[in-house]
Parts: structure tokens; sequence; C-alpha cells
């Protein structure tokens, strides 16, 4: 049974630690060097102003972006989870998060759970959609669904392999009071056994969060 | 952890599967394709003629159909990731290599279904003496398969590019010159009586270099 | 002080090339081609296997600075590729009679120039420095496959008309020594001139990213 693939209700304490990391798509525009250390279980947030480079934390983090320089290591239970199986350990959102429109909301879950290599893929999809409140509407297209409800279908996708770190990037944009009060219970769940972390300038969001570092670099305020 | 190996060929096997259900429902890509494809072969046919004996000319039209239809079509796989922004989702269940190979079975399929229209048309249209069946699949295949991995490579670097509609046959091109001598070479020497050993073995080291320097390179093709 | 040497050098083997070495007979004036056109194809060889090591380099060690060679050499290898081709051209008019025939050499420095001009299409087109840095070296290292290929698949089909067989028959070398002193002299003079030009090229593509950055940040930290 691997590490990746075992509930968040196993005893594992995931960690994350970063060394310098850094990022820059080009001149002036990117994440200055950052450094910290977080160990679930626990909520940690990421704010700082637009252009900062949340987004692309996070993204780093996820194994999304390589950092033009420093490193950034998850471990579970103490050890370190190599780059290539990071996938399976982490769970992302982000508002920048589309889905395939040629197929369901169940499809895409299940697609994605395919290729994550998850044994009871309907079971996991139907578990999280069920968790977001959008089983009713799983055989609908993403296209079909509102801002608020394709919010809640990323969400579904991040928790869809039960994985050790939640990283959300803007959880609750676009959605409504029964939405937040959704994430805050997803969140609220996760954190007993695992890490989350948050990006985000909403102070309802983050203000749960047991640790918060705040990105100053090139948020000039600018085109973000 | 369950093997690497396992798990990625489970990911090459849902990226293929959705691949293929995507294109099924919406015909889109291999619709463009052939009627690419059968305009090409109309427009050659309307302006020359039957050719009859003519091998070297034969030859030389059916790769430049196949050619072009392949160009015109092959950077689809990607691009469309790309203009539906669904590559983040792609990129979060399955590594940049499993992606990139399940596109390129994916397209190596498209260019099978796409040469059994054209060829046989342009058998039937360009009045061709009847070819030596074994020798000219057996070009044919190879070459495909040539083309298919070169295109999918240079596919996949182009969806990242501005202007790629426009640049994809020229950037494509030098890389294709190769394959595509050895190529018509063969299919001439197939219709001529002659060996086509040795065009059969430059076209299989071709695409095994090609497709062997692709899977090492995928592991790059997106990092930000 | 090497650039005067280099000049100096240059200058000599020119005039040497010119006044004191003879003529191949059946070539007569056209022999004088040999002094440029051969340094600027091999330079355009010499500038696409530079790139594609840099860009392999690149891949394995993402430092930027590899990113920078490969693209001057590519640079600079387009506009020796574009001397060799447009000197090889015209020199075939007058021996051959004819601008462009698919010689064997006229095929493989073509194919040469489409690798440059799709290189450096592609690097306009990707926005992003460690985007374009890498893809580019996606790209060139693919080419960097293909390549030997096209050195089989060529003579299958072409048959030169090149005059190595004219100026050395048989490999025998029985060029005049004063040729090939005038000739090796040329071959130095123009690898030391791509030697500078690449270091200039590199030297001023930093300066041009280190002047970005702090205009970009006032004061910029990194």
């Amino acid at each position: 049974m691997s590490v990746a693939l075992r509930s968040v209700a196993g005893a594992e304490r995931p960690s994350i630690t970063a060394q310098g990391v850094w990022h820059r798509y080009g001149p002036g525009r990117g994440l200055e060097p950052v450094s910290f250390a977080w160990c679930g279980p626990s909520v940690a947030a990421v704010t700082g102003a637009n252009g900062s480079g949340k987004s692309t934390l996070l993204k780093v983090l996820a194994g999304l972006v390589a950092p033009s320089g420093g490193t950034a290591t998850l471990s579970i239970g103490g050890s370190v989870v190599p780059n290539r199986a990071r996938r399976r350990c982490v769970g992302y959102a982000s508002p920048d998060l589309m889905f395939y429109d040629e197929l369901s909301c169940a499809e895409n879950l299940a697609f994605a759970g395919e290729a994550l290599g998850l044994r009871d893929v309907r079971r996991a999809f139907t578990a999280a959609l069920d968790q977001v409140g959008l089983g009713r509407v799983a055989e609908d297209r993403p296209g079909a669904l509102s801002s608020g409800m394709l919010q809640r279908l990323r969400l579904a996708l991040a928790l869809l392999h039960g994985p050790a770190v939640l990283l959300l990037d803007e959880p609750t944009s676009h959605m409504d009071d029964e939405g937040r009060d959704l994430v805050a219970r997803v969140v609220e769940r996760h954190r007993r056994a695992g890490l989350v972390v948050i990006a985000s300038n909403d102070e309802r969001e983050w203000r749960i969060a047991e640790q918060r570092i705040e990105l100053r670099g090139r948020g000039l305020g600018g085109a973000a | 952890m369950p093997s690497n190996g396992s798990s990625s060929a489970a990911a090459v096997w849902a990226v293929l599967r959705k691949e293929c259900r995507s294109e099924w429902r919406t015909r889109y890509g291999l619709n463009a394709a052939l009627l690419f494809a059968v305009t090409t072969l109309t427009a050659v046919s309307f302006a020359i003629g039957r050719l009859g004996n003519r091998t070297d000319l034969l030859a030389a039209l059916l790769w430049i159909v196949l050619l072009f239809a392949a160009l015109a079509s092959l950077s689809h796989a990607f691009v469309r990731e790309v203009e539906g922004r669904t590559l983040l989702l792609l990129r979060l269940v399955a590594s940049p290599a499993a992606i990139a190979t399940g596109k390129l079975v994916f397209n190596l399929l498209f260019l099978g279904v796409l040469e059994l229209v054209t060829v046989p048309l342009f058998l039937v249209l360009m009045g061709a003496p009847p070819p030596r069946w074994g020798a000219f699949l057996g070009i044919l295949g190879l070459g495909s398969i040539a083309l298919g991995g070169c295109a999918t490579l240079v596919g996949a670097v182009i969806s990242q590019a501005r202007g790629r509609g426009a640049l994809y046959a020229a950037v494509s091109f030098p890389l294709l010159l190769p394959m595509l001598a050895a190529a018509v070479s063969g299919t001439r020497a197939q219709w001529e009586g002659g060996p086509v050993g040795s065009e059969a073995r430059l076209l299989t080291a071709y695409a095994a270099a090609v497709v062997g320097a692709s899977l090492l390179l995928y592991d790059r093709l997106w990092e930000d | 002080m090497w650039r005067g040497l280099l000049l100096l050098w240059m200058t000599v083997s020119m005039v040497a090339a010119f006044t004191w070495a003879p003529l191949v007979p059946g070539l007569e004036e056209t022999t004088r081609v040999l002094y440029f056109h051969i340094p600027a194809a091999w330079l355009s060889v010499v500038g696409l296997g530079w790139s594609m090591v840099h860009s392999l380099l690149y891949l394995g060690r993402r430092r930027i600075e590899h990113d920078d060679h490969a693209a001057a050499a590519a640079e600079l290898g387009l506009l020796f590729c574009v001397v060799a081709t447009v000197s090889g051209s015209v020199w075939a008019k007058a021996v051959w009679h004819s601008y462009w025939n698919w010689d064997p050499r006229e095929t493989s420095i073509f194919f040469i120039l489409l690798i440059y001009g799709a290189y450096l299409a592609l690097r306009s087109a990707i926005e992003g420095e460690e985007r374009r840095a890498r893809l580019s070296a996606i790209y060139s290292a693919a080419a960097f496959v293909t390549v030997p290929f096209l050195m089989f698949v060529v003579p299958r089909i072409y048959f030169s008309l090149h005059p190595d067989p004219l100026i050395n028959p048989g490999g025998k070398i029985e060029m005049d020594p004063r040729i090939r002193i005038g000739f090796g002299a040329m071959l130095v003079g123009f690898t030391g001139l791509f030697a500078w030009l690449l270091s200039l090229r590199v030297r001023l593509v930093r300066l041009e990213r280190v002047q970005l950055e702090a205009g970009a940040v006032p004061g910029g930290s990194l």
C-alpha cells in the first residue's frame, strides 16, 4: 500500500520545508526568495500583495513549477517524497484550474483518478463529489456549472485521492456563504490529520491558520 | 509505493482513453484533418490528373499529402489543452512523460485512421500502379511512426509558443526532412521493384531515435 | 590586444590568399572562393554544434548562461551559414552554370539553414526567459538527434558535383602547399573571429538582462 494512497486519517505527519525558494518568469516578475518550515497537522496561510508570488509558491509546492532556485521538500512521516510521487500526496485547487468540457464532471474526476492510479476510482469520485455537494450534477458538463459550483468541483479534484497535503489557492473565490461554510468544514476536517496551505488575501479565509507567511517581493500593485 | 512503471502505464492509458473519448465526442480534430487531406488530394489530382507510371512523382506527392495532413492536425492534441486551459488539470494528475506518451500513442492512432482514408483514395485518384503491399505498408507504417513521433514532440513544444499555428509546420519541417526523404525513396523503390531494406532500416532507426529522445525530453516539457 | 592580432592575421592571410597562393587548374579565379566559403561553411557547422551542446548542457544544469551561448552561437551560425550558402551559390553559377541544383553539399547547408531559421523563429515566439531556454533547448536536442540521419539519407538520393574530386582527386592531397597554407590561415582567422563575436554577443545578452532587471525594479535585489 502506498504512502500516497493511504487516507489522511493515517498517522503520517506531513511537513513542508522551503529553503530560499525563488522563481522568476521574466525581469521583475516572480517570487522573491522565501524560507519556511510547516509541520502538520495544521493550517498554514500565504498572504501578500497581487503579483508577490502566492500562486507561484503554491505551484512550486505542488510540483507544477520548477523553481529557479532553492528547494522545497515535502516529507510524510519523516521521509522525503520524491518529486515524481508528489502529485499523489498533494491535492491542489486554484481558480485557473479548468476541466474538460467534452466530459461530464464525474468523467473528469474519473479520468483524474485513473491517471493517479487510484484503486477504486468510482468510489473515490463519488465520495469527493458528495463531499463538496455536487452529487446531483455529476453527469453535467463542467461548462454548465456556475462559477461557484466550478470552484467546488476544483475542491473535489483536490480531495479525490485523499492527499496528505491540501494546497488551496483562493479557495472561496466566487463562492456564496454556503460554499464558504463548506470550505471551512473541509479545511477543519483536513487539519486534524494533514496539512492545509491556503493562499489568499481574504482574511475570512486565512484567519483559521496557525501559521502565516506574508510575501513581500515585487507586488508593485501594477498588472498582477 | 506501487512500482513506478505500472503507475505511469496506468497514467498513459488514462490519458490515451481521455484523448480518444474527447476526440470521439467532438470529432473536431479528425474531421478537420480528413477534410484537409481530401482537399489537398483533390487539388493535386485535379491539377495533375492521373499519373499512371510516374512512380517518382507518386511517391513524393503521397508523402507531401500525408505530411501536410499531419502538420495540420497533430499539434492539436496539445494546443487543445492550452486553449481549453486544461493543461493544469492534466499536469496535476500525470507526469509530463506519461502525458506526452499518451498523446504520442493517440497521434499515431490518429495518423492511422487518417491514412486509412487518404491512402486508398490517393491510389485510386492518381491511378497509381498496384503497390507491393508488404513493402508499401511497411514503409508507410515506419514512416508514420517517425512522422508522428517528431510531430508530437514539436507539437508539445509549439503549443507553448505564440503564433503556434503558423510556426508548427515551419519548425517541424527541418526535423522531418531526413525521414521524408527516406520514406519517399522507399515508396518509390517499392513501385519500381527495387529493394526497400535500407530505407526501412533508416526509418526504423530514425523512429527509434526520435521516440527515444522524446521520452527523455518529455520530462522537461512543462516546468512553469 | 588579441583582437589586434586577429585583425593583422586575417589581413595578412587574405592578402596572401589572393596574391601569393596559385590557382587550381580548371577552377581558375573561382579558386579564391575557397578562402572564405569553406571557413564560413565550417563555422556554420561549428555554430550549430556549439549551440546544440549548450542546449544539452542547459537541459542538464538549468543555468541560463548555457542558453545565452546556445542562442548567440545560433545567431552567428546563421550569419556564417548565409555567407557560405550565398558564396557557394554564386560559385556554382560560375562553374556549374546554375545557382542551385540540390547537390548534397547544397542540401546539407540548406538543412542547417532551415534548422537555424526554425530554432530562432521558435525562440522569438516563446515568452518567459526560462520557458524559452527550456523549450528551445528541447527543440535543439531533437534536431541534434535527427542531424546524423541526413548524412545517411542525402547520398542515397543525390550524387555530388562538389569539387573535392577536382581539387583533391581520390583523397590524395595534391593541393599546392601555398593554397593549403592560405586556406589553413583563413580557417584559423575565421574561427578566431567567430570566438570573438560569440563572446561579444554573450556579453551583450548578459548586460541586457542586467539592465532589464535594474529597469524593472529600481534597486531590485536579484
